[in-house]
């Protein structure tokens, strides 16, 4: 039964969110990259809605917008360190090594090529295997393999954790 | 799996946690629809539109009682006013529930997640049950059965939704529009279905958000308790502004910038400054001279209600 494209966006918008959020590493751009492709489906709903998973196919969307949108932004476009921010009022925020961790690593992951980030999020986020992403990518398993070697190793060798203490003093003598 | 593949798979679900709230794409969505729709659809679907609040509101009159022309309450709508008006609420929720969010753009909603849940509640699919009004009703000639809700008619649906159970959907029309949503719990249509039928109209129900701009109010807000929540709206339909009781992520290369006569700061999409007892920050798609101008509108409100939050009915 093809399901209606309201009903569609109802179940579906918040998953293609998270989804565009995590690969684009920007929720804002995330926001933009649902809302173009969803649009665009809407438009061809009649075929899109009668194959066997609708959501895989708009997911796909997803990617290629992704891949190719027009507005690229700058590599750096990465998440600020809590520690920026928090050297200019009162600390409030999460101080654990591991959550530093992982900032560290999301910004590490925001500089890798669009394809290489993608592929890492298919794998890691999404379980995808490499013949899934392979399908969702258009490309060959054996050029997963490589764009998820290479993220792999760009990460690895980033992965040098600053000693404790270290960050930004923008806020000293700030009011 | 190593550690470098453990602490990326940890990372991007860090990351997912920022997925923003579908509002404002739905919204966005529905807009540029509208667009391209033909005139003449428009003016009957309208029409029509009025014809079934109408006649809904005549069936539902014996079972909400509409407010009254005299009670201060009744001008009470979302973003208007001295408060925002929620409307609706329910009198029987699963065991456990917690109040987490209210989105008052436009349309009402009202979520509860089980209590010790954090943060923002449409992100990872966890147990919750919305309680909202809508402007339309969804397309149910497919998928969904009918049901009945205080002998008024209704429909509902169970399928697969974001969370790793069942998700259950129950629409029905009152004086607006109302719908419950459930997921996470055992046989969520019939907690669905409950939910539903003790929900009643409340003309009085109304809270305090915690800053305005433009005169109207923020239209999100959710957190886990009284003093830790953060609340949010769109600004000229490009800029995300904020207040919150912890410290925002933004984006890139920062420096000192002066905003509301104090220091904060200026990242590649945003401004964040510290005002007093609660943050407040703005992004847009890329930083603009009217990211500052949002920071330096936002009214913080005297006293906002936040004893709801984390609170059982």
């Amino acid at each position: 039964m093809t399901p209606s494209f309201d009903d569609f966006v109802a179940e579906q918008v918040t998953p293609l969110l998270r989804y565009a959020t995590v690969l684009t590493c920007d929720p804002h751009l995330a926001q933009d990259v649902v809302q173009e492709v969803l649009l665009r489906a809407q438009q061809k709903w009649d075929r899109i809605g009668s194959v066997d998973l609708p959501n895989a196919y708009v997911k796909r969307m997803v990617t290629n917008e992704y891949l190719s949108w027009r507005r690229r932004r700058a590599a750096k476009d990465v998440a600020l360190c809590m520690t920026t921010l928090e050297s200019v009022t009162p600390p409030v925020g999460d101080t654990t090594h591991h959550y530093d961790e992982r900032e560290a690593m999301l910004q590490r992951i925001a500089k890798l090529p669009r394809k290489q980030r993608a592929a890492i999020v298919l794998r890691y986020y999404e379980n995808y295997e490499d013949s899934e992403i392979a399908q969702m990518l258009g490309c060959a398993e054996g050029t997963v393999r490589s764009h998820i070697s290479r993220a792999l190793a760009t990460l690895r060798l980033d992965h040098t954790p600053e000693p404790a203490g270290v960050g930004l003093r923008l806020g000293e003598g700030l009011s | 799996m190593n550690d470098t593949e453990q602490l990326v798979k940890d990372a991007l679900g860090k990351l997912a946690e920022r997925t923003p709230h579908p509002g404002p794409t739905l919204n966005a969505l529905r807009r540029k629809r509208k667009r391209h729709r033909n005139v003449f659809m428009i003016a009957t679907a309208g029409m029509a539109a009025v014809a079934v609040l109408i006649f809904a509101g005549v069936i539902a009159s014996d079972r909400y009682a509409p407010p009254k022309g005299n009670d201060a309450a009744a001008v009470l709508m979302p973003g208007n006013g001295q408060a925002v008006a929620l409307k609706y609420a329910p009198h029987w929720l699963p065991n456990g529930f917690v109040e987490n969010f209210r989105g008052t753009n436009d349309q009402v909603s009202r979520v509860w997640v089980p209590k010790g849940d954090q943060g923002y509640p449409f992100t990872d699919g966890r147990p919750t049950v919305v309680i909202g009004t809508s402007a339309e009703m969804p397309d149910v000639s497919s998928g969904w059965s009918e049901a009945t809700v205080r002998g008024l008619k209704a429909w509902v649906r169970t399928g697969q939704g974001q969370s790793p159970g069942s998700t259950a959907r129950v629409v029905w029309k009152a004086q607006d529009i109302l719908s419950v949503e459930v997921r996470g719990v055992d046989d969520v249509q019939a907690v669905a279905l409950q939910v539903a039928e003790s929900v009643r109209a409340d003309a009085k129900i109304a809270y305090k958000p915690p800053f305005k701009l433009d005169g109207r109010f923020a239209d999100h807000m959710w957190g886990t308790a009284a003093d830790t929540w953060e609340a949010m709206t769109n600004w000229k339909n490009q800029v995300s502004v904020h207040v919150g009781t912890t410290a925002p992520q933004l984006l890139g290369q920062t420096q000192q910038i002066a905003v509301r006569g104090r220091q904060g700061l200026r990242a590649d999409n945003g401004v964040a400054v510290f005002d007093g007892s609660v943050w407040i920050w703005a992004t847009a798609e890329s930083y603009s001279d009217t990211v500052l101008e949002a920071v330096n509108k936002v009214e913080l409100v005297d006293s906002p209600d936040t004893s709801w939050i984390g609170k059982p009915l």
